[in-house]
């Protein structure tokens, strides 16, 4: 079954690269840059200077060509396997000490490689196999999000020393026809909100028939509240009765 | 409701709340047969341990003080948390076969049953007896595990990743970063923004500006 389903798969990939021809210069610029989760950075970027040349910066920002499709699929090596060996995500410390360019390269490599296992893991869905490396994909979405909170927190950071403002996105509390009471987002609109009719036909406040809704959804959460620290407290009761706290052993 | 919730919840199992947990995972044909759905058990009260005072951690030699096997000291190999279970390695087990045909038999294998925590006693390493155990702190600040009757530090087990892979001997594959590349600093505080620190380096000019917009 394994021989069978390894087999698929790497006559699939197989099938797949004949249509795509590679160019030897171009083989050359895929094991060089890019194509993967984690390249190493430090080579090129540690050194980040418009005194570099700016051949890389071509190599690296346009589209590496028409037939960059290979760069969707795993490495030849990896076809067949059904363990792929794969690093530790990027950990939220390691991401906060990288420079704005560096974790703006790394993020495209992480998109790059997510959409790579992305594509991996739809094919074996269709072919009804097991995905090699799943782990791999949980890895690279968790590194996005962090980089991604480490990114905004940098942001958040300068936005209060600059403007004094804590949220990105302004906003406000407003009540609405329900009677909840919540923070209502702003939108951006090209017209003032005194000339668009369909924002003064929303509602901000509540009509007065609805208190009494109002009162008795207030009575149902309390009855709730109290039920459930009736709850807690029986079940604290319980345990003092069957596990007596003077006796009890750990371990 | 959004769609995205809709197939999590159908992705995420869920269980009645007298659901009794066993020592299969609740997904396994085993315990799906064991806790059909509709089936209301009688409730098992567990003693509510704190996670500061947990003490019996996995790989650690434990002994048995009741039971079948009362007096030998064993491995464990599984904690269960939920009902504050341990399984020991080859211990207080029973035998049955497995893969059971109409004409073959099955596998002969010893089944461990779990024991409770308080069916347990951890070993102090001097004198390998069964010891009560208390968490303190060394002079370094760390929390540790100390017997109390003689004041030895016991010492936590090694933990085994569960992918198998062993910190001294990682090979870096072709994608993964090396550890000092991956440590090393590059960020130098500014007061820029990413974004325009990075139309700074790839020389991006953004002369436009925004046309006049309403926020509420």
């Amino acid at each position: 079954m394994a021989a069978t389903s390894a087999g698929r798969i790497a006559g699939l990939c197989r099938q797949f690269q004949r249509c795509v021809s590679i160019s030897p210069s171009f083989k050359l610029q895929q094991t060089e840059y890019c194509s993967s989760r984690c390249v190493s950075l430090s080579n090129r970027l540690s050194s980040f200077s418009p005194a570099v040349n700016s051949a890389q910066y071509r190599l690296f920002h346009t589209s590496q060509s028409r037939k960059g499709l290979e760069e969707f699929f795993d490495p030849p090596e990896n076809w067949g396997e059904t363990t792929v060996k794969s690093g530790a995500p990027w950990t939220a410390k390691q991401l906060r000490a990288k420079s704005n360019e560096d974790l703006h390269k790394l993020w495209y490599v992480l998109l790059k490689e997510k959409n790579m296992l992305l594509t991996t893991e739809q094919e074996s869905k269709r072919q009804r196999l097991q995905m090699p490396g799943p782990e791999r994909l949980k890895k690279v979405e968790r590194s996005m999000t962090r980089l991604d909170s480490a990114v905004q927190e940098r942001e958040g950071a300068l936005r209060l020393l600059l403007t004094g403002q804590e949220k990105g996105r302004p906003g406000e509390w407003r009540r609405n026809v329900f009677g909840h009471v919540y923070w209502y987002r702003f939108r951006e609109h090209p017209i003032p909100w005194h000339l668009n009719s369909r924002y003064r036909r929303k509602r901000f406040f509540t009509p007065e028939f609805v208190e009494p809704h109002m009162r008795l959804r207030l009575e149902k959460r309390i009855r709730s509240k109290v039920r459930k620290a009736q709850l807690e407290k029986q079940k604290e009761e319980k345990q003092a009765e069957l596990f007596p706290k003077a006796s009890a052993q750990t371990a | 409701m959004r769609l995205t919730a809709l197939l999590s919840m159908a992705a995420k199992a869920a269980f009645p709340r007298d659901y009794r947990y066993g020592t299969s995972r609740p997904w396994t044909f085993a315990a799906k047969r064991r806790n059909p759905p509709g089936l209301h058990r009688r409730k098992v009260f567990v003693d509510d341990i704190p996670n500061e005072n947990w003490s019996v951690f996995k790989g650690d030699t434990v002994e048995i003080l009741a039971g079948k096997d009362k007096g030998k000291q064993g491995k464990v190999i599984q904690v269960f948390r939920h009902r504050n279970w341990v399984i020991l390695e080859g211990l207080n087990a029973h035998y049955r076969f497995i893969g059971k045909t109409n004409d073959y038999r099955g596998t002969y294998i010893a089944s461990e049953a779990p024991l409770l925590l308080t069916q347990i006693s951890l070993i102090d390493p001097t004198d390998r007896k069964p010891t009560e155990v208390g968490w303190r702190f060394t002079e370094e600040g760390e929390r540790v595990r100390v017997s109390t009757r003689t004041g030895r530090i016991i010492p936590k087990p090694p933990v085994q990743r569960s992918d198998g892979v062993v910190r001294e001997q990682w090979k870096d594959g072709p994608k993964d970063t090396p550890t000092e590349d991956a440590l090393l600093k590059t960020y130098t505080p500014s007061l820029k923004t990413l974004e325009e620190e990075v139309m700074d380096a790839m020389g991006i000019k953004e002369d436009r500006r925004n046309h006049t917009s309403y926020w509420y």
